[in-house]
């Protein structure tokens, strides 16, 4: 590895401060389980600074407040899924992060880093959009919040800038008669990386009408978003097979509309619709 | 520029000078000649470098040097105690759970967590806790039953 000057603080203030000088010459280090692959691939544009953010203690833990959640960025894979409060609240998210990687990648890899690392196979990032996350980003002298879905722009790419941290992931408790479900596709089941995902939530009225439906792809758009094209087609009905099946084929089609038709497209058309399909029955029977 | 450290590896205090470039598994390898720990492949894929970490099991080629810093460190080295084998080790040996050795230290250690967390673990806890540690004779059958063994011999104790 290439030298470079490693910094850290228990401190935020102290942590800003050392971006604020380094601006894009600094690279934010967590759990680590993304940058040191990267930085043993001799990138051509090695950072300066490492500035490891892992011994803020402000930016760890799960925290419930009124009906909302507060997800600090340094809580670990192995933390949300073992978190009660989003099994009961979230539990679409809790199965993202049980599927993560390995035991030793879901102890080390952070929810932060999984959102700003920003890779089209994020796990947790479909979840996290279907619970109409809001994050703040904060600097030196300013703080923002935005919401999750619009946080991205490319693979890889964000709108944070180079001297902003991810202090908090912050989302509404999903209604106790909502039912939510992560659904994964890997190419094996052990330390798999996501083909396709969907994360699906349905929630029904007493005479099983929907009332509220949300459904965001993972690896399948340029970025992250709900399908409003196919939840429009689920709301106020009740649920059947052919009401699901026209669902997925929706999404399937919203897909193609982004990505047009290429080698992949005889493969993922299909699947995304039958995972779609999976993922609202299983909403459905559990 | 160097950076000043203190740590517990295996149950000793350090207080060290260190190169920030470095991986904990290079560290523990190079610089403490602690080759119980093995290097795989180094992008966290195979688990051959698999240590505690504050009681976590962790791959120490993910792992920066200065990251150990205030926490502990559990390498294969710090297993037993003295000559007494840890039950996980003697079960590996009696269930015949070693192959050619190398993926053993990185096992041994996910195994430890998992024990540790989970006293009676079944098999697909045990299979879910293991799949990050890949056994390239494949003799996952003979690891399972020597966790399962292990097991059953730490709850006796």
């Amino acid at each position: 590895m290439k030298p470079f000057e490693y910094k850290f603080s228990e401190k935020l203030d102290e942590i800003l401060d050392i971006l604020s000088k380094f601006g894009p010459e600094a690279k934010i280090l967590a759990g680590g389980t993304d940058l040191l692959i990267e930085l043993r691939r001799k990138p051509a544009k090695f950072p300066k600074a490492i500035v490891d953010i892992s011994y803020v203690k402000e930016l760890d833990g799960i925290y419930e407040n009124d009906n909302h959640i507060i997800l600090k960025p340094l809580s670990t894979h192995t933390q949300i899924y073992k978190s009660n409060v989003l099994r009961r609240k979230a539990y679409l998210l809790s199965e993202a992060a049980s599927q993560i990687g390995s035991l030793q990648i879901r102890n080390r890899g952070t929810v932060g880093g999984n959102i700003m690392n920003a890779a089209a196979c994020a796990d947790t990032v479909p979840p996290l959009i279907a619970l109409n996350a809001e994050i703040t980003l904060q600097s030196i002298n300013d703080a923002r919040i935005l919401p999750l879905n619009d946080f991205f722009i490319k693979p890889y790419k964000t709108k944070a800038n180079p001297d902003e941290v991810l202090t908090e992931i912050k989302f509404s408790a999903l209604p106790e008669n909502a039912k939510s479900v992560f659904i994964k596709l890997g190419r094996r089941n052990a330390l798999s990386i996501s083909r396709l995902s969907v994360a699906a939530v349905l929630q029904q009225d007493d005479s099983g009408k929907i009332l509220d439906a949300r459904l965001v792809p993972g690896a399948a758009l340029p970025t992250w978003r709900r399908v409003t094209e196919a939840e429009e087609i689920l709301i106020g009905e009740k649920p059947s097979m052919e009401l699901f099946r026209a669902a997925g084929a929706k999404v399937s089609e919203v897909m193609i509309s982004y990505t047009g038709r290429r080698w992949s497209t005889e493969y993922k058309e299909p699947v995304i619709s039958a995972l779609v399909r999976r993922a609202l029955e299983k909403c459905v029977m559990t | 520029m160097k950076v000043n450290i203190k740590t517990k590896i295996n149950n000793k205090v350090y207080e060290l000078s260190v190169s920030p470039n470095q991986t904990l598994l290079h560290f523990l390898r190079e610089e403490l000649g602690l080759t119980g720990t093995k290097c795989g492949c180094e992008i966290g894929e195979c688990g051959a470098c698999t240590v505690l970490l504050n009681g976590k099991a962790v791959n120490s080629c993910l792992v920066l040097v200065p990251q150990i810093h205030n926490k502990e460190v559990l390498t294969v080295e710090g297993l037993a105690e003295g000559d007494v084998l840890h039950p996980l080790q003697k079960a590996f040996i009696d269930y015949g759970a070693v192959h050619c050795g190398f993926c053993t230290p990185g096992l041994l250690m996910t195994s430890k967590e998992l024990l540790d967390e989970n006293s009676e673990p079944d098999e697909v806890e045990i299979r879910t806790a293991i799949a990050g540690n890949l056994c390239r004779c494949t003799g996952y059958i003979q690891i399972v039953e020597a966790i399962k063994g292990a097991s059953k011999e730490l709850r006796k104790s």
